[in-house]
């Protein structure tokens, strides 16, 4: 395995990420305009210039960023001839397929027109541009999960077993939780194997479970679901939280509690430091029941752990999780910045939406 | 009377010189070339960091000439 072209083609494209100081400079841009000419001093130019063609303003910034998106990610994939190498990039570009699908049943489950759900897509996995505008194109749910099946695709399996629940329950999250459960076992399952690559990713393929979890049981608590339901929602393959613990979060009757058990380092399966953070978080904060706060908490947690990978062995995985990871939190904070310069919304607060790696 | 230990002798000297040169070079080269790739201002210091296990054939065959030359 050729880690060594793989490891400095990623470093190389690793530099041509923005620094602080030019994330800065978009920030203090006094308007859309003057953002798109300095981000036309970026790499991100090229797509930027094509996307102005078409559209205007925040519509513009946000086709170019997912256009460039879309064309790092299969760059990488071209490059990487090595059947391990493609693997692995496949788990992490799968997930763009699973969002794709939701995107899309999301859209026709609320009846949205077909453009606004194409907008909203990045084919950047499995189902192509073309692929996806097809399934667009059906009527409803039902038709959309159809045709995946007929076309013999493996995200059929867990929307074709959950569809009945869904019907009955007219919950969409029904499918959702299904596409995402079986998203992270297939993915768990195919680095099961021996080596440093697999135990890798399946730590941040962990972490990313333990993530979604937490988030998932913060709002169960708010909501004050029965721990009996809860399983129906929880992903499996986490490694900090097991089922006692789950239980014993689930009753605690407020937040402020829930993120306080999450955050001791006493329970035995627990990493000693990972989720101290929740502790830091704001008494007010808490008790206004504010989840998003925490789940941005949560959000540099995971992107700060994807990006340190890059300090792990340069001959193996390591690299390409933490560009994925940097490149990712790259576009989010550009279409965070180009969000709210439309919106005019105050630098100051700016700053403390950006996560900084 | 040289034997037959000393022409041995020489040829392990260059051949593990010049193994661990191809190694080296194997390594260096499919990154220097990933590097190229995505930065092509970078060649000029991937040629010489390629060129810097070439150190290892050389001692390699020096020692291996003082073998033949000076054991007698």
């Amino acid at each position: 395995m050729d880690w060594g072209y793989i490891n400095a083609r990623i470093r190389g494209m690793k530099s041509r990420l923005l620094d602080h100081r030019t994330l800065d400079n978009l920030i203090l841009q006094p308007d859309m305009d003057s953002l798109m000419a300095e981000l036309e001093k970026t790499a991100y130019r090229e797509d930027l210039i094509e996307a102005k063609g078409k559209y205007t303003g925040v519509t513009a910034v946000e086709y170019a960023l997912r256009n460039n998106f879309v064309r790092t990610f299969r760059k990488v994939l071209n490059f990487s001839k090595e059947k391990e190498a493609r693997l692995f990039i496949s788990i992490f570009l799968h997930r763009w397929d699973v969002q794709n699908i939701k995107t899309i049943l999301r859209g026709k489950n609320i009846h949205v027109t077909n453009e606004e759900i194409v907008d909203c897509l990045v084919p950047v996995g499995e189902l192509d541009e073309a692929a996806l505008t097809e399934l667009v194109r059906q009527p409803d749910v039902k038709a959309v999960i159809d045709l995946l099946a007929t076309w013999d695709i493996r995200w059929a399996r867990p929307l074709t077993t959950a569809f009945p629940e869904f019907a009955r329950s007219g919950d969409l999250g029904m499918l959702e939780c299904a596409l995402d459960r079986f998203y992270y076992n297939d993915a768990l399952l195919a680095v099961s194997g021996k080596g440093a690559n697999n135990a890798k990713i399946r730590q941040v393929l962990s972490l990313e479970v333990d993530v979604v979890n937490i988030k998932t049981i913060l709002r169960m608590v708010r909501d004050r679901i029965a721990v009996e339901d809860a399983q129906k929602f929880l992903l499996e393959g986490g490694q900090a939280l097991d089922q006692k613990m789950i239980a014993r979060v689930l009753v605690l009757p407020t937040i402020a509690e829930a993120a306080a058990m999450l955050s001791t380092t006493w329970y035995p399966t627990m990493h000693p430091t990972r989720y101290r953070f929740l502790a830091t978080i704001p008494e007010d904060v808490l008790r206004a029941q504010k989840i998003s706060v925490i789940e941005k908490q949560l959000e540099r947690h995971l992107v700060r752990e994807g990006v340190d990978s890059f300090l792990g062995d340069p001959l193996s995985v390591a690299s390409l999780i933490g560009y994925f990871w940097a490149k990712y939190n790259e576009i989010t904070n550009i279409r965070i910045i180009s969000r709210c310069k439309t919106a005019d919304f105050p630098v100051e607060n700016l700053r403390e939406e950006l996560i900084y790696v | 009377m040289v034997g037959w230990e000393v022409p041995i002798g020489a040829a392990i000297a260059f051949s593990f010189g010049a193994i661990g040169t191809g190694w080296a070079q194997s390594r260096i080269g499919a990154a220097g070339a990933g590097a190229i790739a995505e930065k092509p201002e970078t060649a000029g210091t991937i040629i010489i960091l390629e060129a810097i296990p070439e150190t290892l054939v050389i001692l390699g065959f020096v020692v291996a000439s003082m073998i033949i030359l000076m054991v007698k």
